[in-house]
């Protein structure tokens, strides 16, 4: 009897694995057992059901369908007494899955480690919303696991294995009449730029690790991109991109960085996103792509950059560097500003100094005017940030005084404004460009010192005055006392 | 010279009698005694409403009465014009020390009981020059149409819309419409600068014309005092010269303010903006207004801020009336309680003030 148990422990396996066990359970359910040989529709989900994961532990048509599948009275297994439902309607699904699958006690019968959140969760998505409203053909369990075919995730023909559930998102997501029933303005197109991505061709590929639709939409939580609670929310896609890309363990043998969220976090894009929750400020999809996602070429870092600041992408691409770099091909924005790991530009990056970028190409001894133009520039944005300053201090001093000077602290605007056109301006890298609009703040900073310096003036000038004002009506009252002592002394 | 001056004295006498106006200042006289400083403040009262004339009217030259060039008008004038700062400057001042030097001159009057018989129209034009003063001081302080003035107008002429049957009509009058806008401020200006001048110089000159007719009040003691125990002193040049003195003590003080302190001009009106925290009338309000906050929304049903309305017109009304209700002072008996009704009066404007400031 021991020797059978062994016997019996060593062929479950195998049996579980070929489907003669589910063969076996489905031959005591009387529904399969009539289905089988019914022939056309009604014969279709006996054929399949053998393969279904339910089939294999044991669960029979009425675990999901009610009825009594021990009788072999059509009648009697399918009567309402019974408690068969018949076809579930589309919309009641999730709800009869949840019934096992957010039933944790239950779940754990069959594998201890077995999520139960799946409900729960689906509740949360977008498609949930169209589901609660009645909408049968939006996705629910079965519209992306199947119906009576049903695999494990991690089966490979599951079709929601990762390299099948590019099929199943896109069975309805590339549908463009089917997308505007529910949002006309969300592209179709996902699958086209998927297939062009790495993520893409990699999963085409076979390679099941790489990113594909769930990775980062999530499986049954999927939200709108523009909801705060979604894992593709501009604020969020950081994070979601990282738990891949920042795992050196998965990453292994993709022979790429892992430090790019580490970079970015502290870049001046990431605090703008994820410190202030600017969500104007770029999220990797800005750069990569979403759907499409590559990493940005030599040629096509300005383009990428240019779509946020298109200014300094224009005045790069016309200035006598853009040839420059494409014929050494080096990456334009990148080669100064760096890429994840993005600085607030300062002004010493201009310039000869050590801490400057343009010393990176530009030395003393170079035979163009790089060098010399480099110098020139930053002496000149330094001289407009020294006066920008002065006049503030100035302007301020005046303020402080009473002095009504709210044209200057006006004009200050312009000179800030002029100080933010020069450091624009310096991706033109153009002496006489770049000279236009530093001239102009320069003038507009002494305009402003000289008013503020004028009303400090005037402040001194109004207490000198107030004191030669005080003294003769001073001397004046002390005649008038003198005169009218005199007159009542008279009398 | 001396030739050229009686010659001059000679052709005005010969067309207007001038003997009989040097025998008129001659005769007059002002009583000294212990209470005589208290004569001045009428005095100082003239000379600060002579220069908010002056400064008033050079002011005008520079200022646009509309909604879109108020503010920067005066900022124009205060950052572009010659002494335009000062000028401000000083027509702001002065207008505060000018209200102050009317409260005071009506209080000693009140106090030396000078309002008593045959003066009861001096102290009647003396009230509505009081009430006239603090019109100035409301109309003035929503001209410059910054931010503090636009808040506290509306504020201010929300009052009297509390009052039944008339009392959203005169809301309306006061503001040309239901809220404080252009109009307002362009029915204010016409207010300041022609209306209330017109009025003020009338009852001011009918004011002045009484004091000058009825000579200055004696002290209630000097009704008993025989004449020789009158001490006296000629208006001309003793006591003409005595208020120029002090006139030009206020005309150094006035000086010291404008430059030391100059009036701020704040931050443009908006009228889509939320109201500042903490919006308080001119100095002058306070006390009323402090008194409208601490009535109950409703007293025994009545709505709080109209019996707070009615109250300060009936007070209004009774000082405005004091003279004929006052019935011991005129027949030479005391009246003690003139006396505590003012201490009270007094006491309560400052302490509500204070608590106006504190609050």
């Amino acid at each position: 009897m021991r020797n059978l148990t062994w016997v019996a422990l060593i062929l479950l396996p195998f049996c579980l694995g070929s489907g003669a066990f589910a063969q076996a359970s489905s031959a005591k359910d009387q529904c399969y057992t009539c289905h089988a040989g019914l022939g056309d529709q009604l014969q279709k989900p006996a054929d399949v059901y053998v393969k279904d994961v339910h089939s294999r532990v044991g669960l029979t048509c009425a675990s999901c369908h009610g009825g009594d599948a021990t009788s072999d009275d059509p009648e009697k297994a399918m009567s309402k007494q019974a408690g068969f439902i018949g076809v579930p309607k589309r919309s009641a699904i999730p709800t009869l899955c949840g019934k096992c699958h957010g039933n944790a006690e239950y779940m754990k019968t069959y594998d201890p480690n077995v999520r139960t959140d799946q409900l729960e969760k689906y509740r949360g998505s977008v498609h949930a919303r169209e589901n609660v409203r009645g909408d049968g053909n939006i996705a629910q369990c079965v519209t992306c696991h199947g119906v009576h075919d049903i695999l494990p995730v991690n089966n490979l023909d599951s079709r929601v294995y990762p390299t099948n559930v590019i099929k199943v998102c896109s069975a309805c997501h590339s549908d463009a009449n089917f997308i505007k029933a529910y949002n006309p303005g969300l592209p179709v197109d996902q699958l086209e730029k998927y297939r062009t991505s790495v993520h893409g061709k990699r999963i085409l590929s076979g390679d099941s690790k790489a990113a594909s639709c769930a990775s980062c939409h999530s499986s049954h939580d999927i939200r709108a991109a523009n909801d705060p609670k979604s894992s593709v929310y501009v604020i969020s896609i950081p994070q979601t991109c990282a738990r891949c890309h920042s795992d050196a363990q998965y990453m292994r043998g993709y022979r790429i960085p892992t430090d790019q969220y580490s970079k970015f976090v502290k870049s001046v894009h990431g605090k703008a996103l994820l410190e202030k929750h600017d969500t104007g400020a770029p999220s990797c999809n800005r750069c990569h792509g979403n759907h499409g996602a590559v990493p940005p070429g030599v040629k096509s870092i300005s383009n990428v950059c240019g779509t946020c600041h298109s200014l300094n992408a224009d005045l790069f691409a016309s200035s006598p560097h853009k040839k420059a770099f494409d014929e050494r091909k080096i990456p334009e924005c990148d080669v100064c500003h760096g890429n994840h790991e993005v600085e607030p530009p300062t002004d010493d990056m201009l310039g000869v100094s050590q801490a400057a970028t343009c010393t990176n190409c530009h030395k003393p001894d170079d035979q163009s005017k790089g060098y010399a133009v480099a110098a020139q520039m930053w002496a000149l944005v330094d001289t407009l940030k020294r006066m920008d300053d002065s006049a503030k201090k100035v302007i301020a001093d005046a303020e402080n005084k009473g002095m009504e000077v709210s044209d200057a602290r006006f004009a200050l605007n312009d000179v800030r404004q002029a100080l933010i056109e020069s450091r624009t301006m310096v991706h033109s890298f153009d002496l006489m460009k770049f000279k236009l609009p530093a001239s102009r703040g320069l003038e507009l900073a002494a305009g402003s010192v000289k008013t503020g310096e004028d009303a400090i003036k005037n402040y001194y000038f109004r207490r000198t005055g107030l004191g030669i004002l005080t003294l003769i009506i001073s001397i004046l009252a002390l005649g008038l006392y003198m005169k009218i002592r005199k007159i009542e002394k008279k009398r | 010279m001396a030739g050229t001056i009686k010659k001059i004295h000679d052709w005005f006498d010969i067309r207007y009698r001038l003997d009989a106006l040097k025998q008129f200042m001659a005769e007059k006289s002002v009583p000294v005694h212990r209470g005589s400083m208290w004569y001045y403040f009428g005095g100082v009262s003239l000379f600060l409403f002579i220069i908010q004339v002056a400064t008033g009217i050079l002011l005008l030259m520079y200022y646009k009465g509309s909604e879109d060039a108020a503010f920067e008008s005066v900022q124009f004038v205060v950052a572009k014009v010659r002494f335009g700062w000062l000028i401000r400057s000083v027509h702001s001042w002065s207008a505060n020390l000018m209200i102050l030097a009317v409260f005071i001159h009506m209080f000693s009057v009140f106090f030396t009981k000078a309002y008593r018989r045959p003066r009861e129209l001096t102290w009647i034009t003396g009230f509505f020059l009081l009430v006239f003063s603090l019109t100035f001081g409301f109309s003035g302080y929503l001209l410059p149409w910054n931010t503090l003035s636009f808040f506290a107008t509306k504020v201010g002429t929300d009052i009297p819309g509390v009052l039944p049957l008339v009392g959203q009509y005169f809301l309306e009058l006061l503001r040309a419409g239901q809220d404080v806008t252009g109009a307002t401020l362009s029915r204010f200006f016409g207010l300041h600068v022609a209306l209330l001048p017109g009025i003020f110089v009338v009852v001011l000159a009918l004011h002045l014309l009484f004091v000058q007719r009825q000579g200055i009040s004696e002290p209630e003691s000097w009704v008993t005092l025989p004449d020789s125990q009158k001490k006296r002193m000629p208006f001309f040049p003793n006591f003409v010269l005595r208020d120029l003195l002090l006139w030009l003590i206020v005309l150094n003080i006035l000086a010291i303010l404008a430059v030391f302190f100059p009036w701020e001009l704040g931050q443009k009106a908006d009228p889509f903006a939320s109201a500042p925290a903490g919006i308080k009338p001119e100095w002058y309000f306070l006390f009323a207004f402090q008194t409208l906050k601490f009535i109950p929304a409703k007293v025994f049903s009545i709505d709080g801020e109209l019996l707070g309305v009615l109250a300060f017109a009936v007070v209004g009304v009774l000082w405005l009336l004091v003279p004929f209700w006052d019935r011991r002072t005129p027949t030479g008996r005391r009246n003690r309680l003139i006396n505590y009704v003012g201490i009270v009066a007094v006491l309560y404007v400052i302490v509500m003030t204070i608590l106006g400031y504190l609050l």
